[in-house]
């Protein structure tokens, strides 16, 4: 389903920086991956080559079959579009849309009919049980809620990978797990590919595998035995 | 100045397009008070140049305006005890039949008498017969004989003995070239186009009968100019001015009065705009600056040097921002100049060449100065919010775009308070001044009410947006939602500029519908038979024996004999036009404004009264039956206003007079144009034809049809309102400039809002359409917005036409057509103005606009 095959990211500036240095990987389809490790050690960066956000400067990535590297910007949109959703730590809904818009906007940008983006965006935001807040602006709403939002987004097309980079990083801990057991659910259901970034133990250890990354290097791929018990 | 160092000059080059930006409208402002002023005064530098040169060692002059005098006036100049020398001039402008390029075939041709005028005039010849100067009689005696300059005779190739054809009364005329004057002070003056001809040769050639335009005198040693001054008018009469040759650069001024003012108007307009835009940049600036201003506030800095930074900022840009304009204003000047040389002379039949540029050292540093001055001015505003932060508030992450509910509040509040004394001083004090104050107050409530109004005219059309394209309509419709203070700013200028240009068009509008309609009654006759093809040029005249050859071509059943010219009224040039005013009210029959038909034709057409035009009425404040005090050379004419007429001769004003009279008091019976009627059921081209043909080879005849006269008048109309392009055109820059402003700011604010939109699926072309359509949203909230201030400013603008500037009562009617043709040019511009911001938007690293703050 994932394959990097000895990726590199270097960022230029004054100071050339290397956030990932020849990391080789695949995730199976229907897996739910976890990545942890320190800051800087480029787990984010390996998530936004994963999910098209940025391109890699060596390797290839390779995703449900799409060489990602040759691609241009609107076919790698269309990537994005069709295959993955995206879950961010800050939520990133759009203020001045009601939670039904942004869920539907995704939807809206493919071009669908509004009336099948409307009854899409309800489903969905039924399936996070925010059907009574479906006119609620994001400002009216608790973090959870919020994150709730943003997941019922990244599902719009139900694509087959969701990526979440520190999902419950803006949460408190309590619904923090609400909304990792939400994905984890999701995950379930729908059997999407599910890869999330996070600094929490917690969380990484509720996945089935988790790779730890440190300047850049893979140090670490294991597969979680207790995960299918832990909330 | 350390903190401009630390402060600014990083933040300047982060936003090189902003700083760019702002500094472009103090580019345009500086650019176009420049531009206007340098090219208007460089044609009254040429008028003046012209004079100048021409005067040679002329002292003081005796003019009697542009109607000329008889001969005799000659002797009495002469007689003067403190007069030395006095000679008679007569000046013609000619078509040369030289060259393709009509502005180059002009030649200004100075008629004199050798005998005396080299005490006046050097005529050192570089080729040719110096006998043609040296004695006098030998020019007498070849009346064809033709002096030009070396200028003219380089650009034309033409040596000493050749031939020049002139355009004269009696037609086309060959000339031989008896001599080449070397360059000198004299040979530059009208750009260099310069001949030489014998006076009486002139009389003759340009029908001035028994008359001369001028006298040029030297005043006698051992006596003053201003003794001259007063004996000659003692001894002359109040017909006549005596001055200086300057005398005539203050006359032309003064001519072009009502132009200058509408170049006043429009260079204040455009730093007023130019204002507005570095407003809002610094506006936004603060606004952006918010936390970098909590932070220096945080360490110590004082609410003084938060504010003294950011007007040394304005100060800077204002110097860097004056520099441009002044260079971009004297680039443009020279095209303005032909322009307005070309308007010149023919609205006012004054032939102009602005050959060079009159760059004024005083006007440059004044544009300078002012465009300091107003980028200060309006950063002051900003400057002071940004003293005012809290450092607390500003350290804390969110927007403060928004306009509280409290200050929305106080600004309706405040408009509407300025509207009802904008009303109060419109309805209730008839004082000018008033006036004036209430026009003003109304645009200041307008100006209050725009980021409201931008507001509320967002979310009605976002609906439409929405419904349009439903994420990026929304998007687009939500942006200016947001930021009231970011898109009112540009939807302000715009609506500005709108107004200005509604008002102008309007204003050229009515001015169309009541010059046709007064062309319509007043000029009705089938043909106009002129001696040249200029219906301004006054200075080539017909003998009034012409009239019963013309009234003798079969077809023609009646002719009238008009004549006219500017005369000096309460130290204003007006025209004068003298008719047979009994035939007039037969064919032309107008019903006076003020006044009874009858009693004002009868009395007007046997000399016992004046009709005036409404605007001269106007504008000097005459009333029915005052006596009228009008100079002549024949001695001051007392007379009552039997009447006031809708007239559009001129735009000082005209007075109408019988044609008896006018012979009576200026000795002359030339004739500037034949009114024929021509009897009904005769084709009018058959009449025409025969006009031409029975003057073929005797008199050089120009036959114009009604139709063809009024186009005339209306192409002159249409240069006269030519500067409504010139608003246009700011309008349309203000547009770009103000929505690149806005847009720029909108997409750094937004970076994370369309780095999401991106990262969830959105393409490059989705993306460009809400910025495009944001864009166009602006500048349809600017049209609407500039529509209403322009129908309220419309009517001022004719307020001030009517009372101030030309005396013309004109009617409210909205410019529909200028109006309409400002949609697609505003959206188009608009438009155009969001393809680079819409392009940097899809640009740039989604990662970092997703982590954005």
């Amino acid at each position: 389903m994932i394959t990097l095959d000895r990726v590199g990211k270097q960022f230029e500036g004054k100071r050339n920086v290397t956030a990932l240095d020849t990391v080789s990987l695949s995730i199976p389809r229907g897996e739910l991956v976890s990545i942890v490790g320190p800051s800087g050690s480029g787990k984010s960066t390996l998530l936004n080559l994963i999910g098209g956000l940025d391109r890699a400067t060596t390797g290839d990535v390779i995703v449900d079959g799409e060489r990602l590297g040759g691609l241009s910007d609107d076919a790698l949109t269309r990537v994005r579009r069709d295959k993955i959703g995206f879950i961010f730590q800050f939520f990133n809904l759009l203020p001045t849309l009601t939670a039904l818009e942004n869920v539907g906007l995704p939807l809206h940008l493919r071009g669908w009919p509004r009336a099948k983006v409307d009854a899409r965006a309800r489903e969905l935001l039924t399936l996070v049980q925010l059907d009574h807040r479906l006119t609620h602006l994001p400002d009216e709403l608790s973090g959870g809620e919020r994150q709730r939002v943003a997941i019922a987004r990244a599902l719009s097309v139900y694509p087959p990978i969701l990526l979440a980079d520190e999902p419950t990083g803006n949460l408190d801990s309590r619904t923090g797990e609400d909304i990792l057991s939400l994905i984890r659910g999701l995950h379930d259901r729908l059997q999407s590919t599910v890869v999330i970034v996070t600094h929490d133990m917690k969380v990484a250890a509720s996945c089935d595998r988790t790779i730890t990354l440190r300047d850049g290097h893979i140090v670490e791929d294991a597969r979680n035995v207790h995960a299918a018990t832990t909330p | 100045m350390i903190l401009l160092r630390l402060i600014s000059w990083p933040y300047f080059r982060r936003h090189v397009l902003r700083t760019l930006l702002t500094t472009a409208g103090i580019v345009l402002g500086v650019a176009v008070f420049v531009g206007m002023h340098t090219a208007n005064q460089s044609v009254l530098f040429a008028f003046s140049h012209t004079v100048d040169r021409i005067a040679g060692k002329t002292e003081l002059q005796v003019t009697a305006a542009e109607t000329g005098f008889d001969e005799s006036v000659l002797e009495k100049v002469q007689s003067g005890s403190t007069v030395g020398v006095a000679v008679p001039v007569i000046e013609a402008v000619v078509d040369t039949r030289q060259l393709e390029n009509g502005a180059q075939g002009n030649l200004l041709v100075l008629g004199i008498d050798m005998t005396g005028d080299r005490t006046l005039r050097d005529y050192e010849l570089e080729s040719g017969d110096d006998a043609v100067i040296d004695d006098p009689l030998v020019f007498l005696a070849r009346p064809d004989s033709l002096i030009i300059s070396k200028e003219f005779a380089d650009r034309n190739h033409i040596a000493s003995g050749g031939m020049l054809t002139l355009g004269t009364i009696e037609g086309d005329k060959p000339f031989t070239v008896r001599g080449i004057m070397k360059s000198s002070g004299l040979t530059s003056a009208f750009g260099g186009n310069l001949a030489i001809m014998d006076i009486y040769a002139a009389q003759k050639m340009f029908g001035r009968g028994q008359s001369f335009d001028r006298v040029d005198l030297a005043v006698k040693d051992g006596s003053t100019i201003a003794d001259a001054q007063r004996e000659l008018r003692a001894l002359l009469g109040p017909g006549f001015d005596v001055d200086p040759p300057s005398g005539r650069g203050q006359q032309f001024e003064a001519m072009l009065s009502a132009y200058s003012m509408m170049v006043g108007v429009s260079s204040l307009f455009a730093l007023f705009i130019g204002m507005f835009i570095i407003y809002n940049s610094f506006a936004i600036a603060v606004t952006q600056r918010r936390s970098e201003i909590g932070v220096l506030r945080a360490l110590g800095a004082t609410r003084g040097q938060i504010l003294r930074l950011f007007l040394l900022e304005s100060a800077v840009t204002g110097v860097i921002g004056s520099i441009g304009g002044l260079f971009f204003g004297i680039l443009i000047a020279q095209g303005i100049a032909a322009s307005i040389g070309a308007l010149i002379s023919d609205v006012y039949g004054v032939a102009q060449r602005a050959d060079e540029l009159a760059t004024n050292p005083n006007l440059l540093a004044l544009a300078l100065g002012i465009g300091i001055v107003t980028s200060i001015v309006a950063a002051a505003i900003p400057a002071r919010n940004a003293a005012r932060v809290d450092p607390v508030q500003a350290l804390q992450k969110g927007k403060y775009q928004v306009l509280s509910a409290g200050e929305s509040r106080l600004r309706v509040v405040l408009a509407a308070l300025l509207g009802v004394v904008s009303l109060g001083c419109l309805l209730f004090v008839s004082s000018r001044p008033i006036f004036y104050i209430g026009y003003f107050l109304a645009i200041l409530a307008a100006l209050l009410l725009t980021p409201l109004l931008a507001l509320l005219m967002s979310r009605a059309i976002r609906p439409l947006l929405k419904w349009i394209r439903p994420v990026e309509g929304a998007l687009a419709a939500d942006s200016l939602i947001q930021a009231p203070r970011r898109t009112s700013a540009s939807v302000a200028a715009l609506m500005l500029s709108l107004a200005l240009v509604v008002a102008f068009g309007g204003m050229a509008r009515a001015s169309y519908d009541s010059i046709i309609d007064w062309m319509n009654t007043a000029l009705n006759p089938e043909l106009f038979v002129m001696p040249t093809q200029n219906i301004v040029i006054r200075t080539v005249r017909f003998p009034p024996d012409m009239a019963p050859a013309i009234a003798s071509v079969p077809g023609v059943e009646r002719v009238q004999l008009v004549r006219d010219g500017r005369v000096t009224f309460r130290k204003t040039p007006i025209m004068l036009v003298a008719v047979d005013v009994m035939s007039l009210a037969e064919t032309a029959h107008r019903d006076p404004i003020v006044g009874d038909a009858a009693t004002m034709y009868r009395k007007t057409a046997a000399g016992e009264g004046l009709m005036v035009s409404e605007n001269l009425a106007q504008l000097q404040n005459l009333k029915l039956g005052e006596i009228l005090e009008l100079p002549s050379p024949g001695g001051m004419i007392r007379l009552p206003i039997v009447g006031i007429v809708v007239d559009y001769s001129d735009q000082q004003g005209t007075i109408l007079m019988d044609r008896k009279l006018f012979i009576k008091h200026w000795n002359d019976d030339s004739v500037n144009v034949f009114r024929v009627y021509v009897k009904k059921g005769v084709s009018v081209p058959d009449v025409r034809a025969r006009i031409l043909e029975r003057f073929a080879g005797q008199r050089q005849v120009f036959v114009l049809t009604n139709n063809e006269l009024k186009r005339y008048i209306l192409k002159i109309t249409d240069q006269w309102f030519s500067l409504t392009s010139v608003q246009i055109t700011v309008a349309v820059l203000v547009a770009i400039l103000g929505i690149v402003n806005t847009l720029t700011v909108s997409i750094t604010d937004r970076r994370r809002e369309l780095g999401v939109l991106r990262a969830v699926g959105g393409l490059h072309a989705q993306i460009r359409r809400t910025i495009w359509m944001e864009a166009l949203s602006i500048g349809a909230l600017g049209l609407v917005l500039g529509f209403l201030l322009g129908a309220i400013n419309l009517y001022y603008v004719l307020q001030i036409v009517h009372h101030d500037i030309a005396g013309m009562r004109l009617d409210y009617v909205l410019p529909i057509g200028t109006a309409a043709a400002m949609v697609p040019t505003i959206l188009a511009a608009a438009f155009i103005a969001a393809l680079w911001p819409a392009e940097s938007a899809v640009r740039g690293s989604l990662v970092e606009a997703l982590e954005y703050e």
